[in-house]
């Protein structure tokens, strides 16, 4: 066998590998689409649905439609969902955009102040802050609980089971996100700034027309890995929002699946209707993120 | 001329954010929350002066992230910490002096009580009433007492506004407007004959039981103008009640109708007599480092805790190795220049990481399921054969490490693709004469070039990964359960998931034991982490 042949099955192999791989990496994708279009609950286990219906497009889209309801009988009902699950969706982007700006402002400001300022305990705080933030938020449910229950005495409409609540509480996770902007000032140069501070601008308007615009990049990665992270938050979401209209996208598709009746299809759809618009955001954003991801090094 | 008006303008913007904050902070202080009044107004005035005096210029950027991670992270990491020390579950759940006056709030008709009849009024809001009360016996009776009485009770189930005029003997007591369900047992409303009688019907006896009414009137109490309590006795008839318990001077409360005399107890957490004899609810007492020692000693926590601790190392440290052994292997086969399509390959193969992967998690639930999922129908139909995923706990574990590595693998190829991007090519052209082969090529040059700065993300996966939440508890949700344990714990559960099921998903509430797992588990990922920073700070000197 010469060089040549060699390559050339060697090539072969690799397509062929990487084909089959991609197939078994998407066919999760498929069942899933799949499911939503079938008639009944069924696990997600056809490629092709056999027999296809729209009602479960309808009951997350809140449409009416009827439904069999008892199948040795044939009866049907009218059904419409109580909560349409769609606004569970529209929950998740609500807090997710706005705990990501807030993010951005928090860990902005922050940043700024560690890459380009003097002040005492500097390097301590920020250990300190990537340490501490390694606690895990799940365990700290208790004193969420907590806060927000005293909260809510003084300010309802800040305490449990509101949107502004959760909300509050994700604002709390800065730290990795004021690492990762702090790193990428210290990418770019101060002279800038300097010569603008000579001119007379202050720290202030040296920071806010020179090194923002600059840094529009890693702002970019920010909002899109917490918005990601905070669209995917399930067990904090699942304690603090306790009736259905509240419910983010995590804790209502959860909730399709009880232990005693796992409404596969409704899960589809809804998983398809409110996956397709993240996933194509994400490899709109995939290029931001790979070279953010790259020079951080931090993952969630 | 405009200098001192910006000024003016700057200083009312203030004072408008400001006042608001301080009228809480007054709200706070009035509801007898000292210590937190306290540290907000502190918050306040740190917050006043660094915004106020250029002296506190740095801290102007810093205040607002640091308050947010002050009150979210520290805040909950030392609250979970002190909880840790204490006796602190369902039984146990709310402080003493709450359950003191729960205890205090009980109250019994005593003999010869005082019995009035009652009428209900609903206002406008669906969920707010009035009450007004009628004395049914008044004490000196100027006619026959058994006639005033039917009488006043025949009046009362059929009067309606307009007799509102009651004869000055019998005086009607009007209470103010409430809320029902009431938000706090045993609530005192104040009545006194001058407030306005309530308008419209009152409610029939039958809307009265239909909304259940008569239940939830039993956790209101009234307050006569003598100062007298008085209770809902019967379904029409309220009567004058005395409390159960009254305290004395040394802290113990007496029983007004036995007798008995309760302390708290420390150590058990409830109120008890001599004897031992517990009464009432548990309350949360400081019991030392007992939660952390029942870990090493009860033998119904200790089993399950140490296996565990061992199954989440070995989940954490497989995660991490998988996801980087294929992520390696992609991007190294992507780097391969003669093969066409790669950009292609690439965009498709990141596609797991695209998805929010509750969505992805909660379909492979569905996938693997035993009976009707996509994986069994595939091997079934291929091999003939179906793995128990849900009750077998080594395949559920090989499930849950096959789901990761689904979820995780592109991740780690985008990193090792930077990475790999960053090698000179040259280093291969001298091996490449020498003819060696590609698996010589990758483990003599390319793992060694890439490993080193690999080593911080491999320390963060295996920290991400300890704590995975979601992928444990929307998969398996720690199933199938560990048998012989207490019942909380499963096979497939991480200490993460468990700590949570202790504290969230159990009867037992044991946000106690919950919090002592919290904090040891705080103190390895803390060490992960603190490692892995020294880790980058030195690849990156």
């Amino acid at each position: 066998m010469n060089l040549e042949t060699k390559l050339k099955t060697r090539k072969f192999f690799a397509h062929l590998f990487l084909i089959l791989f991609i197939l078994m990496i998407m066919t999760p994708f498929l069942t899933v689409i799949a499911s939503s279009f079938s008639r009944g609950h069924f696990a997600p286990s056809k490629l092709f649905p056999t027999e296809i219906s729209l009602n479960h497009w309808k009951y997350v889209l809140g449409i009416p439609h009827e439904e069999v309801v008892n199948i040795t009988t044939g009866e049907t009902r009218i059904i419409k969902a109580d909560v349409v699950p769609i606004l569970w969706f529209w929950n998740s982007i609500k807090i997710s955009v706005i705990a990501s700006f807030g993010i951005l402002l928090l860990s902005g400001t922050c940043a700024y102040a560690f890459a380009r300022m003097k002040f005492a305990f500097k390097e301590q705080t920020m250990t300190g802050l990537l340490i501490l933030q390694m606690f895990p938020m799940v365990l700290a449910l208790v004193a969420f609980y907590t806060i927000l229950e005293f909260i809510g005495q003084f300010a309802p409409s800040m305490g449990l089971n509101t949107h502004a609540g959760l909300t509050l509480i994700y604002l709390g996770g800065v730290s990795i996100y004021i690492w990762m902007i702090k790193g990428y000032f210290e990418t770019i140069s101060t002279s800038i700034e300097e010569s603008a501070r000579i001119d007379g601008a202050s720290p202030f308007q040296a920071f806010i027309m020179i090194l923002l615009p600059m840094s529009a990049p890693i702002f970019a990665v920010v909002f899109i890995l917490s918005f990601i992270s905070y669209m995917s938050e399930y067990p904090v979401a699942s304690v603090v929002l306790q009736t259905g209209e509240k419910w983010t996208l995590a804790v209502g598709a959860n909730s399709f699946l009880y232990e005693q009746q796992k409404l596969w299809g409704r899960f589809s759809a809804l998983a398809v209707l409110s996956g397709i618009p993240i996933t194509v955001l994400f490899i709109i954003c995939q290029r931001f993120l790979v070279s953010g991801l790259t020079a951080g090094g931090v993952k969630e | 001329m405009h200098a001192p008006l910006k000024k003016c303008l700057k200083w009312s913007l203030a004072a408008l954010l400001l006042l608001p904050l301080f009228y809480v902070n007054f709200l706070m202080y009035m509801s007898g929350n000292l210590l937190m009044a306290i540290g907000m107004l502190a918050l306040l005035v740190i917050g006043i002066f660094i915004y106020a005096n250029s002296k506190g210029y740095v801290y102007r950027y810093l205040f607002p992230g640091l308050l947010g991670f002050f009150i979210f992270v520290i805040f909950p990491l030392v609250y979970t910490f002190w909880i840790s020390f204490h006796k602190y579950d369902a039984k146990n759940l709310l402080t003493r002096e709450r359950v003191e006056g729960i205890l205090r709030s009980e109250t019994y008709e005593p003999e010869g009580a005082t019995a009035f009849s009652y009428q209900i009024f609903r206002t406008e809001k669906e969920s707010d009433y009035q009450i007004v009360l009628k004395a049914k016996n008044p004490p000196p009776p100027p006619a026959p007492a058994g006639q005033t009485a039917e009488a006043s009770a025949e009046e009362d189930s059929e009067s309606t506004a307009e007799a509102a005029p009651a004869p000055p003997e019998e005086k009607s007591f009007i209470s103010p407007v409430f809320t029902l369900p009431a938000f706090e047992k045993n609530k005192v409303l104040v009545l006194n004959s001058e407030n306005d009688m309530p308008e419209g019907d009152p409610l029939a006896i039958g809307d009265i039981t239909r909304g259940k009414l008569h239940i939830l009137l039993r956790d209101i109490k009234l307050q006569l103008p003598d100062e007298q309590i008085v209770g809902l006795s019967s379904l029409r008839e309220f009567s004058t009640q005395k409390p159960v318990w009254s305290l004395k001077d040394d802290g113990s409360l007496e029983n007004n109708q036995d007798g008995r005399i309760v302390r708290p107890n420390p150590e058990t957490g409830f109120f008890e007599t001599e004897a031992g004899e517990k009464v009432g609810v548990g309350f949360r007492t400081w019991t030392g480092a007992e939660n952390y020692s029942r870990i090493v000693t009860d033998e119904r926590i200790k089993k399950p805790f140490a296996r565990i601790f061992v199954w989440t190392f070995t989940f954490a440290f497989l995660s991490m190795a998988t996801t980087f052994a294929l992520g390696m292997f992609l991007a190294v086969l992507l780097e391969w220049e003669g093969l066409k399509g790669r950009k292609f390959y690439r965009t498709l193969l990141i596609f797991p990481y695209a998805v929010p992967a509750f969505l992805s998690i909660l379909t492979f639930q569905g996938m693997f399921n035993q009976e009707f999922g996509a994986v069994n129908e595939f091997l079934g139909a291929l091999f003939n054969i179906s793995p128990e995923w849900n009750s077998n706990p080594w395949l559920a574990r090989l499930m849950i490490l096959i789901v990761n590595l689904w979820l995780g693998y592109p991740y780690m190829m985008i990193i090792c693709t930077g990475n790999l991007q960053s090698i000179s090519k040259n280093i291969y052209e001298a091996s490449a004469i020498d003819g060696s082969n590609p698996w010589a090529n990758f483990r003599r040059l390319t793992l060694p070039l890439v490993l080193p700065p690999m080593v911080p993300v491999l320390i963060a996966s295996f920290a991400f990964n300890f704590n995975n939440f979601n992928l444990i508890y929307l998969l398996t949700a720690g199933r199938p359960r560990m048998v012989g344990g207490s019942g909380i714990a499963g096979e497939t559960d991480i200490l993460v998931t468990y700590t949570f099921n202790l504290a969230f998903k159990n009867s037992g509430a044991d946000y106690g034991l919950a919090s002592a797992i919290a904090t040891i588990l705080f103190v390895i990922v803390g060490i992960l982490a603190w490692l892995n920073l020294k880790k980058t700070q030195g690849s990156a000197s």
